[in-house]
């Protein structure tokens, strides 16, 4: 028979303040540890979209992204020629799709309107809503080719002021093409969600520009996208492919650089929680001698006294970590729950939601027990280790 | 018997707790210098940019968009005899890497004449200034490029621009900048940039943003009001902020490291004064009968609270110096911005952070020795003589 939990919870209980101090300090680190993770699950999650990896994404040789590259569009009807574009099965058209990408300077909703953000503008043909799959209209209309008009990303729509269906945003080059906003678009989650969709003619044009940003192919089934690639990089063509993968995960090393920080700053404080639940747990085997004897007396074993100490130290460790996720939860409902990231060689801003997610609670549920089995170990080892007839004798 | 020998015998007698609470208060305060060193910086070179009273204007649709090179006559036309604006400089961006690297360095290419002037924070000597006006092909660097990639003064060095027409262009360093606010550039002669673009055939001198050196800080606002109506209803709107402000724009979209940091440094004080709490009143606890020994053989009160909150400070004291000490240490020989990482690269353990971060050590010692050393001095003597622990 192992120790019932009452009997630890009691435990806990009569040594009120040195219970609720290191529950405080297990709370504080889980709190923290919590947001992190949902940070990183949303930012994952987000280029976790983008994982079409038939979707290739060409760009001008030298260029870094979309935003900085121009294709001029004899290099597009080259592309055409390629044999491994995938053609429309209705109407036999190939599926490629030349687009231009600028931006607009939209303050951030989350700090009301303080700073602003670089939004990406994409101008579209039709075409680009077969290349990229998960693109969809959600709400509103399409935008009609004949008019100034606008579909938003549903986080971009969420995060940017001024992108309501039937409100206007300033385009162009001079920044005085009012166009409107006519439906919002998701992506399934993706980084496009964050962008603003238009017609490329319209845009073109309000940009004066004639050359493309980037040219994306969409390739037949089991086609080897590196064959592709080769080609296109080829002495025939010479320019740079991406598929959307592995494009999108040279775009984010900004975002891995700050996760690496993020996660090793939590990593210290985490083993400073062991550090403090054995503290406590230490105190805790010390205080009762003669009771842990007692204990062994009466039949219980030295393994389940090193369990019943674990057990109290894990239950110590998940008030704490019920406690933190609760003030997690409370901040990113206080302080919003809305980031956004910048790419520093794209300079447009890819927004994000952390929302609470089984997963996000599973990674935190894992660290706070590693937490209090960490740092229950040790003490616990030193109870059931304790010399039963020296310890009944001390008074 | 001495305050300090207690203290020290009292540390002693238990090594175990003594080393666990030490370690649990190192660790938080070795993220704590770190945290705080990069939100001294980053204030640092807030409060010098202010100080430079600098306007940055650019194109109100974003900084991307760029605005005719005869901007700058225009905004000194707003003030012809210079009362309120000593000089304009307009640049454009570059954004250059190292070829066969990935990373694009913060590059840009400035007007020659106003560039001394505006840029005071550069720091170049009349020599260096000399050498600006003289060489077309002469390039200002920030010191975490140039340690990042080796160079020194004299070294030519050649850049990819990332944005069209892509041109690849060679510059001689003639000055390393070590202002933090100004490590992370790279400035080059604009007319270089120019004359290299009219070589291969694209006739374009506009500039995507101009700063404006103003005399003083009612200026900067007058100036700042007055330069965005003087665009207003133009082809070419210009927004017009002050260097923080401009600068904050991009700190948020950097996943705003600077909050981060000061969530870590306010949850870390909070941590290390709990684990402080709970051993001093673990301590006093076991301790109870000794203390009410002190008392009856006829110690203060104010003794018996001095040795409970000195030894909660000696422990913080040593906690914070096991932290502190070695994070400055490694934050000093092995720099942050060698990383290459922008958002942190201001990151330089400063003397005013370690002071500050055992400062606030010790401060978390007093406040978490205050309640068990109350409940020391409550102690009823014969109480706490007769209870058996």
């Amino acid at each position: 028979m192992a120790l019932p939990l009452k009997y630890h919870w009691r435990h806990l209980l009569s040594r009120r303040t040195s219970t609720l101090l290191t529950v405080l300090v297990v709370s504080a680190v889980v709190g923290v540890f919590t947001w992190m993770v949902g940070f990183a699950l949303a930012l994952r999650g987000s280029l976790a979209v983008a994982d079409d990896d038939h979707k290739l994404i060409v760009i001008k040789r030298g260029a870094t992204a979309e935003s900085n590259s121009a294709i001029i569009p004899e290099d597009e009807s080259r592309l055409v020629a390629l044999s491994d574009v995938a053609t429309d099965a209705a109407t036999g058209e190939r599926l490629i799709s030349p687009e231009m990408l600028t931006q607009v300077s939209l303050p951030r909703l989350r700090d009301a309107g303080r700073t602003s953000a670089n939004v990406a503008v994409r101008g579209v043909t039709p075409m680009a809503f077969k290349v990229h799959r998960k693109v969809r209209l959600v709400r509103g209309a399409l935008f009609d080719l004949g008019e100034p008009q606008i579909i938003v990303g549903a986080a971009a729509a969420k995060q940017f002021a001024g992108l309501e269906i039937g409100s206007t945003v300033q385009l162009g080059s001079s920044g005085n093409r009012p166009y409107r906003v006519v439906g919002i678009f998701s992506a399934d989650g993706g980084p496009m969600e964050s962008e603003i969709w238009g017609y490329l003619e319209s845009l073109k044009n309000a940009y004066g520009r004639s050359m493309y940003s980037s040219v994306n192919l969409r390739l037949r089934d089991g086609v080897d996208p590196q064959n592709v690639i080769d080609e296109v990089e080829g002495p025939a063509i010479q320019l740079s492919a991406w598929t959307e993968p592995a494009y999108w995960s040279q775009q984010s090393g900004l975002i891995k650089a700050y996760l690496m920080l993020a996660g090793s700053l939590i990593a210290v404080m985490s083993l400073a929680a062991i550090f403090a639940i054995a503290n406590t747990m230490f105190s805790s085997v010390a205080g009762r001698t003669r009771e842990i004897a007692m204990l062994r007396t009466i039949g219980f074993s030295g393994r389940q006294v090193l369990a019943g100490f674990v057990i109290e130290s894990v239950l110590l460790a998940l008030i704490g970590g019920i406690l933190g996720c609760a003030g997690a939860m409370a901040w990113l409902n206080l302080v919003g729950n809305r980031k956004d990231m910048f790419g520093m060689s794209t300079f447009t801003t890819m927004a994000f939601e952390i929302n609470p997610s089984p997963l996000m609670w599973g990674c935190s549920l894992v660290m706070v027990l590693a937490v209090g089995a960490l740092g229950a170990l040790w003490p616990a080892r030193r109870a059931a280790a304790l010399d039963v007839i020296t310890a009944l004798r001390q008074v | 018997m001495t305050l300090s020998y207690v203290l020290m015998q009292n540390l002693r007698r238990n090594p175990l707790r003594s080393v666990l609470t030490t370690v649990a208060f190192a660790l938080p305060m070795a993220v704590f210098v770190a945290a705080i060193s990069l939100v001294v910086g980053l204030i640092q070179i807030g409060q010098s940019a202010a100080k430079e009273l600098r306007l940055a204007v650019h194109h109100k649709t974003t900084i991307t968009n760029s605005l005719p090179e005869g901007t700058r006559r225009k905004i000194e036309g707003l003030d012809p005899q210079g009362r309120r604006l000593r000089a304009v400089c307009g640049m454009r961006w570059f954004g250059g890497r190292v070829p066969n690297t990935q990373n694009t360095l913060t590059s840009l290419a400035s007007d020659v004449d106003t560039f001394c002037e505006v840029h005071q924070d550069a720091g170049l000597t009349p020599d260096e200034e000399q050498a600006w006006l003289r060489e077309r092909t002469a390039c200002v660097v920030g010191r975490i490029p140039a340690e990042k990639h080796g160079w020194k003064v004299g070294d030519r060095v050649t850049l990819e621009s990332t944005v069209p027409p892509y041109l690849s262009l060679e510059f001689r360093v003639i000055k390393i900048m070590t202002e933090a606010s100004r490590a992370n550039y790279f400035y080059f002669r604009r007319d270089y940039l120019v004359e290299s673009m009219n070589q291969v055939g694209i006739e374009d001198s506009r500039c995507n943003i101009f700063w404006v050196k103003c005399r003083t800080p009612e200026d900067l606002r007058t100036l700042q009001r007055d330069i965005d109506a003087e665009f207003a209803n133009t082809p070419d709107e210009t927004k017009s902020e002050d260097e923080n402000a401009f600068g904050a724009n991009f700190v948020q979209a950097l996943g705003d490291i600077p909050s981060l940091m000061q969530a870590m440094a306010v949850v870390v004080v909070i941590v290390v004064a709990l684990v402080a709490a709970n051993t001093m009143m673990m301590s006093v606890r076991e301790r109870a009968r000794e203390l009410a020994v002190f008392k009856a053989i006829g110690f203060h009160s104010r003794r018996i609270f001095a040795i409970v909150i000195g030894e909660s400070m000696m422990l913080a004291l040593i906690g914070a110096l096991l932290g502190v000490v070695p994070t400055a240490a490694l934050l000093t020989m092995f720099p942050v911005r060698r990383l290459g990482f922008v958002p942190l690269a201001s990151l330089e353990v400063s003397p005013i952070a370690v002071v500050g971060s055992i400062g606030i050590a010790l401060l978390v010692g007093l406040l978490a020795g205050f309640w068990p050393a109350y409940q020391a001095l409550r102690l009823r003597t014969v109480d706490a003589l007769r209870y058996l622990a």
